[in-house]
């Protein structure tokens, strides 16, 4: 162990204070967050979700780590009450604030704060990836307006989560230029300097290197349909229920268009398209009775108000109830979820205008939506500048 | 055994061009006896090629223009973008194959393109001039 001399001429030893899978644990989670901050666009929900579940899964090891860990690790190194935070934070107010060289009673309040909002987010997290998306581990465990409430819930655990995170940044700043030494640095390297006498904790590298290969590992796993998908073939992350399907309706509706799936209009906007078939958006179908018949039964069995699906349900639930849209571009739920399309993308000839959903929704023909199954074509994406 | 195998395929392979001749042939004695006469295909494909100003939005409309002028090919509707498979039978073999499909297609498709349903001497001119592309 190296030694050097400090201001005073008090000998000092350089001491590893953080282990490997404490570091590893802290940037990665750190990572995790950023991202999931920055992958909120329904198009990176597989990204999302993998950094919720990476998420979740760094802070049950920590939990256990806090308990089996390194003597820095151990929450009975940094149990703190709520007077000696208060105490402490008197001190750094007089710019005299003791120093520890685990976590000090402020810090260790945010950890346990981060930790346990951490956890509420992720599982918030899921519990609208299964009620609103229907997918995951909890998928169906809430229906679409409980899942509606877990999202915002989510995303207010979120926000607290950001300003806990920024409390903890600022106390990590301040106190690194009260004591002079980069907090930042040690949470890096592991080591910070210390009277002779401090205990150093092991790296327990093999630990972090298993953690490490465990998170590769998952990772390729989970995204590895990315590197298989051909431009014919395109990958999607999630694939929705099977829905009701009818070959009659697949084969005359989809003749002239996408055959647009029952559940993205009401039952009553269905009956009013079938009954004027004569001037369907200024063509006539001059279809058989009977034909119109058996459509018409197939569309309004599965309209909007079954909630087949996400959309089929804030679809319908956008709509006031004495409104008969005819066109799905026209109901406020579509209007909100395009709005920041610009009209170049609309334009563009591999978009075809707003008729054509499968330009960009890889299972528009499958009536599913998932969110996740967005893909504007490459050279659309330049074109995108509004996103 | 196997003779007569390939004497059932042969035969539910020409269904198809039965079929054509059929509803093309049926179509045709329909159309004469609503009038039409010496069904031409020249005037068929003038009549394909022509280009009708509609008189709502004012906007040029012609077969070509979801059909393309190449029949062999496959064409492009015109709102939807979706694709049009070709129209020619030779390419295509299930074209021309089924009546009620032949009269569905052209109530619309006429009335879109030249804001009128054809008349039956025009019907007539068209299956002239496709049947034999």
């Amino acid at each position: 162990m190296t030694q050097r001399k400090r201001k005073g001429g008090v000998r000092e030893t350089k001491v590893r204070v953080w282990d490997i899978p404490i570091r590893l644990f802290h940037w990665t989670l750190a990572s995790c967050f950023v991202i999931a901050w920055f992958t909120l666009d329904n198009r990176y929900l597989d990204v999302h979700i993998f950094a919720g579940y990476l998420m979740g899964g760094l802070i049950l090891f920590r939990l256990l780590w806090g308990f089996i860990g390194g003597p820095y690790a151990r929450f009975r190194d940094f149990a703190f009450n709520y007077s000696k935070v208060q105490n402490y934070l008197k001190d750094v107010l007089n710019k005299h604030p003791p120093r520890f060289l685990g976590h000090n009673p402020a810090g260790s309040w945010a950890i346990y704060l981060l930790l346990g909002l951490g956890l509420s987010v992720v599982i918030t997290g899921l519990l609208t990836f299964g009620g609103e998306e229907r997918q995951g581990p909890l998928a169906g465990l809430l229906n679409f307006p409980q899942g509606r409430f877990a999202h915002e819930l989510h995303e207010w655990l979120s926000w607290l989560m950001l300003g806990v995170v920024i409390i903890h940044v600022m106390g990590i700043l301040v106190e690194s230029m009260l004591h002079r030494e980069n907090l930042v640095v040690s949470m890096l390297t592991g080591f910070k300097t210390s009277a002779a006498g401090a205990i150093s904790t092991l790296s327990h590298w093999k630990i972090g290197a298993t953690m490490l290969v465990a998170i590769i590992t998952a990772g390729l796993f989970w995204f590895q349909g990315h590197l298989t998908e051909t431009p014919e073939q395109l990958y999607q992350p999630f694939h929705g229920p099977a829905l009701p399907d009818n070959s009659l309706w697949r084969e005359e509706c989809g003749a002239c268009h996408l055959a647009f799936h029952p559940s993205l209009l009401p039952a009553r906007s269905w009956r009013a398209m079938m009954q004027k078939q004569a001037s369907h958006f200024g063509e006539d179908l001059f279809l058989e009775q009977d034909a119109v018949n058996k459509i018409e039964t197939f569309l309004v069995e599965n309209a909007a108000e079954q909630g087949l699906t996400e959309a089929a349900w804030k679809i319908n639930r956008s709509i006031p109830q004495t409104e008969i849209l005819l066109r799905i571009t026209e109901t406020p739920y579509w209007i909100k979820k395009h709005q920041e399309i610009s009209d170049a993308v609309w334009e563009h000839p591999k978009v075809n205008g707003k008729i054509d959903c499968a330009a960009c929704h890889i299972d528009a023909a499958a009536g599913t939506f998932e969110d996740a199954a967005m893909h504007l074509p490459d050279d659309v994406e330049a074109t995108a500048t509004s996103e | 055994m196997n003779r007569k195998l390939i004497g059932v395929t042969a035969l539910l392979l020409s269904i198809p061009f039965y079929a054509q001749a059929d509803a093309v042939s049926d179509l045709e004695a329909e159309y004469q006896a609503q009038g039409g006469t010496n069904f031409n295909a020249t005037a068929g494909e003038a009549l394909w090629n022509k280009e009708f100003i509609d008189a709502k939005k004012g906007d040029k409309r012609s077969c070509t223009k979801c059909h393309t002028a190449d029949l062999k090919k496959p064409g492009k509707h015109a709102r939807t973008g979706k694709a049009i498979e070709p129209m020619a039978p030779t390419v295509n073999p299930k074209r021309l194959t089924e009546v009620k499909q032949i009269k569905k297609w052209f109530v619309r498709n006429c009335k879109w393109t030249l804001g009128r349903e054809c008349t039956a001497q025009e019907k007539g001119d068209f299956l002239a001039y496709l049947k034999n592309l």
